[in-house]
C-alpha cells in the first residue's frame, strides 16, 4: 500500500494512533464509571458465606433480594421504597400545580414579584439543607409534621419548586406569545389559551422536568435522614441502615442499594434529550 | 367597523413604540399602513386588536372606547406576519380553530363546510390534512390568511400577509386578496413595508414612520402630494429624482451647480437653470426639486422644443433595461437623474451621447432641503 | 364562492354587533400575573419561613437542653469564628470544594472533547454517560466504601498484584479526604461532561472551517478557539459544582462520617453533628448560616464573571 492511498483513509491531519488512544481513555473513564455499579451486582449475588472468601467466583444467588425485599433483619425496605414513591410523587405534583402558573407569568411578563420570586428560588437551590433544616426539625416536632408524608412533601419543595419553575420558566420564554395571541383572536380565553395553546407545546419539557425532579426527590437523603425516622423513612436512609448493627452485611447493602437506584436510573434514560436544560437550570440550552 | 386611534403611545422600556399616534380607518375601507420594520406597524396591529395597552391615548372601534376590552370580544381578526400558527396541530385544526372557541362555534359540519370553501379560496384544499410543520413559508401564509378569513369579523388585520411568498405568487395573491368579497366588504387594516402593494391594494395609504403617522391619502395624494421627501423616496422605483439647488426672487428653483451648470432652459444651452414654480418660500431658502423618473422624457431630435417645458441637457451615463422600458441614467453636472423611457426611445443611446429631457412643470415636486432631524418637507408651488 | 363568503359574511357582522362589549378595568389586568404567582408565593413563604425562623434562632442558646432560651445576641457567631474547629471544616470544607470541583472540570471536559469526536465507541458510551449522576450520592457512598473496605474491598484486591494492596483508604486523614473528592468525581463528572458536550455541538462551525482552510495546528484551534468558545458553558457547570460541593453532606455523611478524627468534618457536617447529635440548635444553625454567606458570595463573583466571560465568547464566534 503507497503512503497516498493511506492517507486517503482519513482525515487529512488526524493520526490513526490518536483515535485509539481516544477511544482507549474513554474507555478507561467508562470502566471507572461503571465498574462499581457492576460490582455492586456482583456483590448482591453472592451468598453470605462467600462474601469475604471470594472475589469474582462464587454462586449467584437472589438471598439477597429475598432478604431485603422480604423485610427480614427488622429493616423494612419495601416501605421505604414505597415511602420514596409516595413523596417525590408528592413533591413533584405539589411543585408543577403551583410552579407551572409561576412559571408561565414570569416568562410572560416582567413584574417586580416575579423577579424577586426566581431569585429566592434559585438562591433554595444553592442555600446550604440544614440551614432549613434544622429549623424544620424544631418545628416538625411542635406541629406534628415529624415523620410524615406532608411534611417531607413541603421540605421538598426546596428541591422540586426550583428546578420546575426555572425550566419550565425557560421552556415558556422559547414560545412566542404570538401563539396565545392568536388563540385569543381565535376567540379563546387567556385561560383556554394556556391549556390549549401553550401548555400542550411544552408538554415534553414538563415531562422531562417532572422526571428529573422525581429523580432528585428520590435521591435526596439529608432531609428523610433528619426529618423522618420510620414511618415516612425513605430508601436513600433505609440502604444506610443495613450497614448499621453489629456485623456489616455487605450483600444486603449492595442489594439494597441496586434496588433503590433502578427507578431514577430506567427514567434518567427516557430523558436524556432534555437533560441539559434540566440540570442546567435552563442557563444551557442544546 | 371604524378603527380610530387617538393619541395611542406605546413604550417598551426605553424604547418608544407608538409616539402620539393619530389613525382613522373609515367602515369598509382598506387602509394601507406603510412604513420600515420598527417604525409602529405591528405594534399599531397590536394595540387595535387588544393584544398591547396603550400607556396613554384610546383606541376606538365604531366609535366605543375599547381600554380594557378583552382581544376576543373586539370582532376583529388578526393575521400575523409569524404566522402564528399552532405547530402541533394539522392545518384543518389550524383553520378550524376560531370555529370552536366559544366565541365563534360553528356545528362541526357546518365549520367543515366553511373550511372547505375557504380553503378552496386560497388554493390550500389540498394540504388540510398536513401538519403546519411540513408546509412551506407561502403555504402556512396561506393558511394563517385562512384562519383569518373563515370567522365572521367586523375587521381585518393583517400584518404583512404577503411578504413571505415569491414575487409571482405575491402579485397573483394580491390580486385575489381584494377580489375576497369578505376583504371588499369588511374594514382591513393591512400592514406592508412594500410601497408597490401599499398603492395596489390601500384605499387609502397611512405612512408610519418613528410610530407616528406622517401622512394618510389616497394613492393620488400620496403619490402627487407626499408630505416630504421621504413619503416621496418611499414610493416608487426608480426612486424619484431629488436635485438641490435654491429659491430664486420670482419663486423659482436655481440649481445648486454654479458656473456651468448644465440646466437650460429654452435657448440657452448653459449656465444655471432657473424653473419657475411660484413657491411659497423665501428667497435663498435651500431647496429640493423632485421630479420621477416616468416624468420625465427623452425629447427626441428634430422636434422643435416646446417653449413651455423646461429642458434639461446631459448626457448618458449608463442605461439598464427593464423589460419594455430602459432606466436611462443622465448626468446632469454633478448630479445623476434617472429616467424610465420606451425602449424604442432608448436602444440607441450609448454612454456619453448628449440627450435633451423634457418635463413637465406640474411634475415638478419642491421641498424644503433635508435636515438632519428631519427630512425636508414639501412646499406648496402655483405650478400644479 | 365569492357569493357565499359575502353572504356568510353580513350575517356574521350582524350577530357581531349585537354583542355587548364588556371592558376589563386596568388594575383587574395589572393583577392577573400576580394571581398566578401567588400559590408559588405562598409555598415558597413556607419554606422561607424556617429559615428565617432559623436565623431568630442563631440569636439565642436554643438547645435541647434548654427549651426556653434566652437571648444571646451575635454570641453563637462569636464562639463559631473563635472556635478551631470551625477553621479547620472551613478549610476541610474549600479543599473538598476545589478539588472535587478541578478534578470534575477536567476530566468533564476532556471526556467532552473525546465524546465530541463520536468514534464508534463513543456514540455507544454516551448512551450511559448519566449512569452515576442518577444515582443518589448517598448510595454512591455506600457503593464505594464497600470497595475501598481496607480489608476485604475490591480495590485493594485488584491493586494487590501490583504490590499495593493493603491501603486504608479511609482511615487516614489525607486519604479519607481524597477518598471522598473521588466519590463526588465518579458521581459528578458527567455532570460537566454533559454540560460541555452541549456547549461543543452548539459551537459554530465556520470559525473552526476557516481555521481549517488556514492549516492552523490542531492545539492553535483548541486554544484560540474550542476554549474560549466553550469556557461559558464549563463555567456553568463548575459554578454549580463547586456552590455544590460546598455544602456537601451525603456523601461524606455516608462514607467517612467526617472522620477519621475531624480529618473530612466539612461545614454542613459540622452542622449536623452540633445541630441533631449534640442538639445545640442555635449553634448548629449558625454554622449554616455562615456556609450559607459563603456560598452566596462565590455565587455573586462567580456569576459576575461568567457574565463577562459569555459576552466574550460571543466576540470570539463572531
Amino acid at each position: 500500500m503507497t503512503r497516498k492511498s493511506r492517507l486517503s483513509e482519513r482525515e487529512p491531519g488526524s493520526k490513526p494512533w490518536l483515535g485509539w488512544l481516544a477511544d482507549t481513555a474513554l474507555i478507561l473513564y467508562f470502566v471507572f464509571a461503571l465498574f462499581p455499579v457492576a460490582w455492586m451486582l456482583i456483590l448482591s449475588l453472592k451468598p453470605a458465606d462467600q462474601l469475604f472468601s471470594t472475589y469474582f467466583s462464587f454462586t449467584p444467588t437472589l438471598d439477597s433480594y429475598r432478604t431485603v425485599l422480604g423485610d427480614s433483619e427488622g429493616i423494612p425496605f419495601v416501605r421505604f421504597f414505597v415511602n420514596s414513591l409516595v413523596v417525590s410523587l408528592g413533591a413533584v405534583a405539589l411543585s408543577l400545580v403551583v410552579g407551572l402558573p409561576a412559571a408561565y407569568a414570569s416568562a410572560r411578563w416582567r413584574f417586580k414579584g416575579s423577579e424577586n420570586l426566581m431569585f429566592t428560588l434559585l438562591s433554595f437551590r444553592f442555600a446550604p439543607e440544614l440551614t432549613v433544616i434544622i429549623p424544620l426539625f424544631v418545628l416538625y416536632q411542635k406541629l406534628g409534621l415529624f415523620d410524615t408524608y406532608v411534611g417531607m412533601v413541603w421540605v421538598l419543595q426546596l428541591v422540586t419548586l426550583p428546578l420546575i419553575v426555572w425550566i419550565m420558566r425557560s421552556y415558556f420564554a422559547d414560545l412566542t406569545p404570538e401563539l396565545e395571541q392568536a388563540a385569543l383572536l381565535d376567540g379563546y380565553t387567556r385561560k383556554q389559551a394556556f391549556f390549549r395553546v401553550a401548555l400542550p407545546l411544552v408538554k415534553p419539557g414538563i415531562a422531562a422536568v417532572s422526571l428529573l425532579a422525581f429523580i432528585f426527590a428520590w435521591n435526596n437523603f439529608v432531609f428523610p435522614l433528619i426529618l423522618t425516622s420510620s414511618r415516612a423513612q425513605t430508601v436513600t436512609v433505609g440502604a444506610l441502615s443495613f450497614l448499621g448493627g453489629d456485623r456489616p452485611k455487605y450483600n444486603l447493602t449492595a442489594a439494597a442499594a441496586l434496588v433503590s437506584v433502578v427507578p431514577p436510573l430506567l427514567l434518567a434514560l427516557t430523558i436524556q434529550r432534555y437533560l441539559v436544560r434540566g440540570l442546567s437550570f435552563g442557563a444551557v440550552k442544546s | 367597523m371604524s378603527i380610530a386611534l387617538r393619541g395611542v403611545r406605546k413604550t417598551y422600556g426605553r424604547t418608544t413604540a407608538l409616539d402620539g399616534l393619530e389613525l382613522e380607518v373609515h367602515e369598509g375601507e382598506f387602509f394601507c399602513l406603510l412604513g420600515p420594520s420598527g417604525a409602529g406597524k405591528t405594534t399599531t396591529l397590536k394595540t387595535v386588536a387588544g393584544l398591547e395597552q396603550p400607556d396613554s391615548g384610546t383606541v376606538e372601534l365604531d366609535g366605543t372606547d375599547m381600554t380594557g376590552v378583552e382581544p376576543y370580544d373586539r370582532g376583529v381578526a388578526m393575521c400575523f406576519e409569524s404566522y402564528a400558527l399552532y405547530p402541533h396541530r394539522s392545518a384543518y385544526d389550524n383553520l378550524a380553530s376560531p370555529l370552536r372557541s366559544p366565541r365563534h362555534r360553528l356545528p362541526a359540519a357546518e365549520a367543515r363546510d366553511r373550511i372547505g370553501a375557504i380553503a378552496e379560496l386560497l388554493g390550500i384544499s389540498g394540504l388540510l390534512d398536513r401538519p403546519v410543520g411540513q408546509l412551506s413559508n407561502g403555504q402556512r401564509q396561506r393558511i394563517a390568511l385562512g384562519r383569518v378569513l373563515v370567522r365572521p369579523a367586523r375587521a381585518f388585520l393583517l400584518d404583512e400577509p404577503l411578504s413571505h411568498l415569491d414575487a409571482k405568487l405575491r402579485q397573483s395573491m394580491r390580486a385575489e386578496l381584494k377580489a375576497i368579497g369578505a376583504v371588499q366588504h369588511t374594514t382591513t387594516l393591512y400592514v406592508t413595508h412594500d410601497s408597490v402593494e401599499a398603492l395596489a391594494l390601500g384605499d387609502r395609504i397611512g405612512v408610519i414612520r418613528d410610530g407616528r403617522i406622517v401622512q394618510t391619502g389616497t394613492r393620488e395624494e400620496i403619490w402627487y402630494r407626499p408630505y416630504d421627501t421621504e413619503v416621496a423616496r418611499a414610493f416608487g422605483r426608480p426612486r424619484i429624482n431629488l436635485l438641490p439647488g435654491t429659491i430664486t426672487e420670482g419663486g423659482g428653483f436655481r440649481s445648486a451647480d454654479g458656473g456651468g451648470a448644465p440646466w437650460s432652459r429654452g435657448a440657452k444651452t448653459s449656465g444655471e437653470v432657473e424653473l419657475p414654480l411660484g413657491a411659497e418660500a423665501s428667497p435663498g431658502t435651500d431647496v429640493l426639486v423632485g421630479v420621477r423618473p416616468r416624468d420625465l422624457a427623452l425629447e427626441r431630435e428634430g422636434h422643435g422644443t416646446d417653449g413651455r417645458r423646461p429642458v434639461l441637457t446631459g448626457t448618458v451615463y449608463v442605461t439598464e433595461v427593464l423589460g419594455r422600458a430602459v432606466e436611462v441614467t443622465v448626468r446632469l453636472g454633478g448630479q445623476h437623474v434617472s429616467l424610465v423611457a420606451p425602449r424604442a426611445e432608448a436602444t440607441h443611446l450609448r454612454p456619453d451621447d448628449p440627450v435633451r429631457l423634457t418635463v413637465r412643470p406640474e411634475n415638478l415636486l419642491l421641498f424644503e432641503a433635508d435636515r438632519p432631524e428631519r427630512p425636508g418637507r414639501r412646499i406648496e408651488t402655483s405650478t400644479r | 364562492m365569492t357569493s357565499l363568503t359575502e353572504t356568510d359574511h353580513g350575517a356574521a357582522s350582524r350577530e357581531e354587533g349585537a354583542r355587548q362589549v364588556r371592558a376589563v378595568p386596568r388594575w383587574r389586568r395589572g393583577l392577573r400575573p400576580y394571581l398566578l404567582i401567588v400559590p408559588a408565593l405562598l409555598l415558597t413563604g413556607g419554606i422561607l419561613y424556617p429559615f428565617g425562623l432559623g436565623l431568630y434562632y442563631t440569636l439565642f442558646d436554643f438547645s435541647a437542653s434548654k427549651p426556653r432560651p434566652d437571648m444571646v445576641g451575635f454570641e453563637n457567631y462569636r464562639t463559631v469564628f473563635t472556635q478551631e474547629a470551625f477553621w479547620n471544616s472551613a478549610w476541610v470544607t474549600v479543599l473538598y470544594a476545589v478539588g472535587a470541583a478541578a478534578v470534575e472540570t477536567v476530566l468533564g471536559v476532556a471526556v467532552a472533547l473525546l465524546l465530541h469526536r463520536s468514534s464508534r465507541v463513543g456514540r455507544v458510551l454516551e448512551k450511559i454517560l448519566i449512569l452515576p449522576l442518577m444515582i443518589a450520592p448517598v448510595i454512591a457512598a455506600i457503593i464505594w466504601k464497600l470497595m475501598l473496605q481496607p480489608s476485604v474491598g475490591v480495590i485493594n484486591h485488584l491493586l494487590t498484584p501490583f504490590g499495593l494492596g493493603g491501603v486504608q483508604w479511609t482511615d487516614t486523614p489525607t486519604g479519607a479526604l481524597l477518598s471522598s473528592i473521588a466519590v463526588d468525581v465518579w458521581v459528578y463528572t458527567p455532570f460537566v461532561a454533559i454540560l460541555a458536550l452541549a456547549g461543543l455541538r452548539s459551537l459554530p462551525t465556520s470559525p473552526f472551517e476557516a481555521a481549517a482552510v488556514d492549516g492552523a495546528h490542531w492545539w492553535y484551534t483548541f486554544r484560540r478557539l474550542t476554549l474560549p468558545m466553550l469556557w461559558p458553558y464549563v463555567l456553568v457547570a463548575v459554578i454549580f459544582r463547586f456552590m455544590d460541593s460546598l455544602k456537601v453532606f451525603d456523601i461524606i455523611y455516608a462514607l467517612t462520617e467526617g472522620g477519621p478524627g475531624d480529618s473530612t468534618v466539612v461545614l454542613q457536617i459540622r452542622a449536623y453533628l452540633e445541630a441533631i447529635r449534640f442538639q445545640r440548635y442555635s449553634f448548629g444553625i449558625s454554622y449554616t448560616i455562615v456556609l450559607w454567606a459563603v456560598v452566596y458570595l462565590a455565587a455573586m463573583v462567580l456569576v459576575r464573571y461568567l457574565g463577562r466571560l459569555q459576552n466574550r465568547a460571543a466576540e470570539v464566534s463572531k
